[in-house]
Order: structure tokens, then sequence, then C-alpha cells
């Protein structure tokens, strides 16, 4: 990845983004490899756990993918866990997302997210203002998330514990002005216990794509209209499928307790599990579990 | 005078005959010497057979007495040589008449006070004297029982080595020992653990039969306390009763071993070796080896509990023996094959708290990913089903309205299952679908228009690896064996697929 030049580009010059220089302790310069935002497009920044859930991997997945592809660009810190699997996503979907890092942009970090440090260059870029060599250090961290922070118009906390380095973030994006969305989750999952605690307290709640996506002002009609668009998907449905259906969740259901919540038979049930998988209505979460799958509305059928 | 008496050699599952050749004469300096390639537990012996003969009531003359094993050409060792030595001194000594020895075999350890002890490895000795034309085996009587397996030879069972001169002089009458094998294998068998007593579980019951049915290594995923290894113990349950080709084969390698008690072995074996058992113990030990783990599992269900814990490079040694169902290990002794042909049942936590990838679960994406990344890839290669074994609800543990198969009745599929197995590879060098190889697989399992597209489409949307192709048409003919199918429908194939997806997570599916 070395082919790719880093650029130095210093806070008085007319490309540096607009949106770093009105923040409290603005860096002076940022190093680039890549390129910047777009500064005519809506900017997200998805961030959570780096130790997610299933769950977690699965609204990940569903918010970048739908963001992405109503072309807002996503940006995060390239972290293990939520970072890098809304990051991935968004690639993935054809969209364009940058890492911020709390290192020297030359150096990758951690390790399994190297695929993410090529491909991020094709369709986006990596911002640090740490000069390039600069080890990964836990005390940079906390800083870097100001600027992840400041590049987007709207945080959305995925899944993050009481007390965890997304509420540095938060607390950035309150002092900054941006707008907060929160994913729900059980009351009892430790996981979810940040995300409702910033529900509770006035966070927008981030059910769908489609929530984001009004408050950038990108579509109008709210979320009810494309509620339905959900639900249409399991028409055409057998009756057994849709007995498999109801009893799933988005967390995952082992294959055991659907064969004795559904009472079917085991044979017809694997038949039926894996149509509905081919489908796209259900995912596999491994180990014998399954979980709905979370869709794009109106994204067709997979 | 010179006198000569049979027995055998044992040399790992091999016999070999062994004549112990005694020489008393006149002349020279009174000594007693043994020769003949001899371990050293059988050099020390002479001291006590000399006690045991004195005991016994006979005395060495001081004399030149020689004692020669032959072929001397051959490695001797064990303990069993001590009573035809005996046997053979008496003979010399004029005490046994030569012609009462012929065609008769003799073995057994003897302890200072004259009685005879039992020793290892008796039933391939009897099994292989008999091949070689001899009439009469005369053995330890706490060994009778088990070579009195084998048919076709007079197997007489004896106490002390008074009793076996007085057997040899025509003072005692032969009582010879007989097992009938069929009949004890018919016996209904009565197992410990039975699927009767596991309540729910569907699916994982129905893994564990296909499991059984197919002879597939199965791996076991769920928290713990749940029902793994009450699962994989019952496995031997399931599986068909032995047939006499089997008890037999097992019986020896049980009883090079040392792990015989007296008798055969009627049912299958299942051997769970802790996660901390060396490579040794596991493949088989000492300089002259003897049996490990996997081919005491021969036959059976190899169980290995907790599967992350055990090292990876003691479970390196496994690789050979699931390929080739015997292991090989060579020594400076000579080159040793003993038959590992088991199943593989292993059982693990899905994460490290054990709760993944449900709610309850602390350990993470990451978290999981290092748990699973410590798990031997060779041995998951190997495995053909992953199944989810639940914790156990309360419900249904106080639900007793619900009669659950016994393992009686799952054992009779499963035998069916092997039956039509029998007829499909009657040609062939395999005996079940699991060994099947790509060109098997082309020709017994042969997919419909529609099932190929599943198959297809599931490779497509499942992101499924090449490897785990062969893997699910294998199952997928067990799994239609069962349902007593010639052709492999969509149902045989999903339920096969989401054996394989099952392991999503723990190997790249
Ligand atoms: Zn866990």
């Amino acid at each position: 990845m070395s082919e790719t030049k880093i650029r130095y580009i210093c806070a008085l010059e007319p490309e540096f983004p607009e949106k770093l220089k009105n923040i409290p302790n603005a860096p002076d310069g940022i190093y680039v490899r890549g390129c910047l935002p777009d500064p005519g497009k809506k900017t997200v920044s998805i961030i959570g756990s780096r130790n997610n859930s299933e769950y977690g991997r699965g609204a990940a997945e569903y918010f970048a993918r739908g963001l992405a592809k109503h072309g807002v660009q996503i940006v995060s810190g390239m972290a293990r866990g939520i970072d890098g699997i809304s990051q991935s996503t968004a690639l993935k979907s054809g969209g364009s997302s940058f890492g911020i890092l709390g290192c020297g942009i030359d150096v990758v970090y951690p390790e399994e997210n190297r695929l993410l440090y090529e491909r991020i260059l094709e369709k986006g870029g990596l911002i640090s203002e740490y000069p390039p060599g600069t080890p990964p250090r836990a005390a940079l961290f906390p800083q870097r998330n100001r600027i992840i922070s400041a590049l987007s118009d709207v945080l959305l906390v995925v899944e993050a514990r009481q007390r965890s380095g997304t509420s540095i973030t938060v607390r950035f994006a309150l002092e900054q002005g941006r707008d907060i969305f929160a994913v729900p989750g059980r009351i009892t999952d430790p996981l979810s216990y940040g995300c409702n605690t910033l529900i509770a307290d006035g966070a927008g709640i981030a059910t769908c794509p489609e929530d984001i996506l009004e408050a950038l002002g990108l579509i109008q009609g709210g979320r009810n209209k494309h509620r339905k668009l959900n639900l249409n998907k399991f028409s055409g449905l057998s009756e057994t499928q849709l007995k498999i259906i109801r009893c799933l969740d988005y967390n995952p259901v082992s294959i055991n307790e659907i064969a004795s919540k559904t009472g079917c038979d085991l044979s017809d049930l694997m038949l039926e599990l894996l149509k509905l998988q081919l489908l796209g209505c259900i995912e596999n979460a491994g180990q014998g579990f399954y979980i709905l799958k979370l869709e794009v509305n109106g994204d067709g059928s997979r | 005078m010179f006198s000569s008496v049979h027995s055998m050699s044992l040399h790992g599952i091999n016999v070999r005959e062994v004549s112990v050749e005694a020489d008393v004469s006149e002349g020279g300096l009174p000594v007693f010497e043994m020769v003949g390639f001899l371990g050293s537990e059988i050099k020390e012996s002479r001291g006590r057979i000399r006690t045991a003969l004195k005991n016994s009531g006979f005395f060495l003359p001081p004399k030149r007495i020689t004692v020669n094993l032959s072929p001397a050409d051959q490695r001797k060792s064990g303990s069993h040589y001590d009573l035809p030595v005996a046997v053979s001194l008496l003979t010399a000594m004029g005490l046994i008449l030569p012609e009462m020895l012929s065609d008769t075999v003799i073995a057994g350890e003897l302890s200072l006070s004259g009685k005879v002890l039992s020793v290892k490895g008796i039933l391939p000795m009897v099994l292989h004297s008999r091949k070689n034309g001899y009439k009469r085996f005369i053995l330890p009587l706490e060994n009778a029982e088990e070579g009195g397996a084998a048919p076709g030879i007079e197997v007489i069972g004896v106490q002390s080595l008074r009793e076996t001169l007085e057997l040899l002089t025509g003072e005692r009458k032969p009582e010879p020992v007989h097992i009938d094998i069929s009949e004890l294998l018919k016996r209904r068998q009565r197992h410990s653990h039975d699927f009767c007593s596991i309540r729910g579980q569907r699916a994982a019951k129905r893994a564990v039969e296909v499991s059984a049915s197919g002879m597939h290594n199965i791996l076991l995923v769920g928290p713990p306390g749940g029902g793994k290894s009450m699962m994989a113990k019952c496995l031997p349950s399931i599986l068909p009763a032995l047939t006499e080709e089997e008890c037999m084969e097992i019986t020896g390698i049980h009883s090079i071993a040392g792990i015989l008690g007296s008798g055969v072995v009627t049912e299958r074996p299942f051997i769970s070796p802790h996660h901390t058992v060396s490579s040794q113990a596991l493949s088989g030990g000492g300089s002259i080896p003897k049996p490990g783990d996997i081919s005491l599992a021969h036959r059976g269900v190899l169980f290995l509990d907790e599967l992350p814990e055990f090292d990876t490079s003691t479970l390196e040694i496994l690789r050979q023996p699931l390929e080739d169902r015997e292991i090989h290990i060579s020594r400076a002794s000579g080159n040793y094959t003993y038959p590992a042909d088991f199943l593989l049942a292993a059982a693990m936590n899905p994460c490290k708290c054990g709760y993944y990838p449900g709610q309850r679960c602390t350990c993470g994406e990451t978290g999981v990913k290092k748990y699973l990344s410590r798990i031997s890839r060779p041995l998951l290669d190997r495995i053909d089903i992953v199944s989810y074994v639940d914790e156990i609800s309360f419900d249904e543990l106080n639900d007793d309205s619900v009669k659950e198969e016994s393992s009686e009745t799952i054992r009779a599929r499963v035998t069916e299952a092997f039956e039509i197995q029998k007829k499909r590879f009657q040609e062939s060098k395999i005996r079940f679908n699991s060994e099947m190889t790509g060109d098997d697989i082309r020709l017994f399992c042969p997919l419909g228009d529609k099932e190929e597209e599943l198959l297809r489409e599931s490779f497509k949307a499942l992101s499924l690896s090449a490897r785990g192709y062969h893997r699910i048409l294998r199952t997928a003919r067990t799994i239609a064996d069962l349902d007593h199918s010639d052709n492999i429908n969509c149902a045989h194939l999903s339920e096969a697929i989401s054996y394989r997806i099952t392991g999503k997570g723990i190997w790249d599916v």
C-alpha cells in the first residue's frame, strides 16, 4: 500500500475539510491517503463496540448498507468490531468510507483489518493527524475520536457498553453540535446498555436506515411508509415458512429451539430453513443458530 | 535330556510361533541359562521360575540347564513364557512325556508360589494357534473366558504349575472352556447411557444418528453443562451390535493393551482421553508400543471432550490414522501397526464463556474468533457434521409426558443404514459413506436437476467452500440411506448443508 502517496494538508489550505475547522481543539493539519470526504455528500459516522455481538454485526451491516446505497459516506475508526464491519459493508455496497486513525497513516492496526486498509484507498481514504510511523497508542485514540465526530453530519452508535470509548466520541459530537442516533437493544443486554441510555437521554432512535436518511434530509415520508415495505418481504411464503419466521428474532435462535417451537418435522424444517436463507429472509448465525436478516427496505430479495 | 514346548510371541498385534526348548545335561558347572534374543523381563524370570518350581515341589537338578526360545532372530518380550519354560524344564527332567505336548500351546506367568497368573494378548495367541493347526491351548484360568471365545481349539485354564503338571500327566481331567460369542452378542446389551434419558434436543439427536449411520465424524458444540458429553456417551448404544469378527478384533487389542478384564468385549468401545493426554498415550507408547487410545477405540468411538483444550501438536497424530484407519509406529525394536478405525466425536463450548451466539455471551465476536482459532485445523477437516447441543431447559427436565425414543429404536435404523452401505460397497475397499472419495461420490451420489440447482444456489448464497462439497454429498448419501431412498433429494441435501453451515465460524464452511 506504500504506492499510495501520503499528503499533508495544513489547516490553512483550501482543501482542508470545513467541518474540521470550526471545532474546539481543531487539528493544525492532517495526513491523508486516498481522498477526503466529498463535502457535497452527507456523512455518517458509525461506531460501536470492538467486541460486538451477532446482533451488532447485523445492525452495523444493515445501516451501513442502507446508508451507502443512498450515497452517504461512512466514517469510522477502522477498529475491530462495529467500526470495521460498517466500513467494509459500506465499501461492499458500492459506497465510500473514510478511516480516521489514532496512529501513523502507514501503520496497519489491527492486523485483521488489513484488507479493509487496502480496499478503502480505492473508494475513500485514510486520515490521521499523527505523522507517519506513529505506533498505535491507547492515549491517542480518544483525541482521534473528535475528528470522527467532527467529520460527520450524524453520529450513529450501534452497540456500546456502559463505559466505553464510544461515550468519548458521543461527548465530542455533543460539543460539536452533531446529531446523535443510537440503535436500541434489549434492556438486559450489557452491549446495548450504552445505546439504550443514549436514547433515554434524548438521542435519536435508529430502527432502520430510513430514520437516519430522513434526519439527513435525503428521504421524506418517515419510517412507517418503509416499515410496510419491510413486511411485504414475507408475502408469498408458505405456512411452514411463516411459522419458522414467527419464532425467529434478530437475536440468534438455535435449531433445537426452532424445532420444538414449530413442532415441524426435522427434515422439513431443515429444508425450509435452507429455502428461507436462499430467499434472503433469514441468516445462519453459525453453530446452528438462525436470525432474521436485517434488510434494506425495498431492496429486492437479497 | 532335551524337550520342546510350543508357545507364541507377540509383536504388536501380530503373533508368531515360538518353541521353548530346555536341555538338562551333565558336565560342567551347574548353571541355569536362558537364551534367544530375550527382553530383560524374560532374562529376569529365571529366579522366579526356579522358586515357583521349588514351591510346587520340584527342585532343579544341580546340572547344566539351558533354555532357548527359538527362532533366535526374533526379539521376545512379555511375561507369558514362565509357564512354558517351567513345563519344558519338567519335561526335560522326565516328569512329563514329550508326546503329551504335541499339538499343545502353553502361555502364562508364574508367581513365586507356583500360581499361574493372567497375561496379556491371549486371544490373538489362541486364534493364531488354531490357524496353525494346534488342538489345545493351556493358559491361566483368569484368561480362560477370553481364550475360550476362539472356536475350534480346546482351551484349558490352569491355576497353578502343579495343576498344569497333573493335566499333562493325565492325572487331572481337562475341563475345556468354550464361550459362545454369538450367543453373548445376541443377548440384549444394556447400555449405561440411553438416548431415552435425554429430553428434547431433537436436532442434535438427529445429527448424532446421522453421524453413527455413516460413521461421519461429529463435533458437538454447546454451552457448558448442556448435554454434549451425555450425547456422545450415548453414541455406542446406537451403533450396530458387534459382529463376532469385530468382537475378536477388539478383544485382542484390549487384551494386548492389558485393559481387558475377564472375558471378551461385547460392546463398542467408548474411549475418552483427558485433554492433557500425551501423543504417546493417544497413538501407542513404549519401546514396544502398546495400543494407544485411538486403537482402543477401534470399531467404537473416540471422544475428545473440550476439544480446544487439547494440545494441537498432540492432535496432529490423529491425522494419519483418520486417513488410513490404522496407525503405524516405528521403534528401534521394529515397526508396529495397530488398527484404529473409530468414529471421532468431539465436543466444545462455542466460546470462552460458553453462550455464543446467544444473548448471554460476553465474549464478543473477536473473543469468539480467538477462542476458535485454537482448534486443530487438520482435525476439523476430518469432521463432517457439526451440531449444536442446547442447554437443558427445566421444562424439558420436568416434562414427563413426552416419551423419548430409546437407543434401541434408533439403533435399528442405524443398523439398516449399515446394511445398505454394506451392499453398496461390497465390491469396494471402503465400508461407509464417510469414506467415499471423489470417484465413489460421482458413482453413488448422482443428483437430479432440482437437487443440482439447490446445491448450486446454496453454494453461491451461503458462500460454501469447495472443500465442503464432497462432505455435504457424503452426509446427504447417509441421510438418504436412513430414509431408504436410492436418490438424494432436496430434503436430504438441505439437512446435510445444515450440518455443514452449523460449523460457520469454526471452519470455512
Ligand atoms: Zn462467550
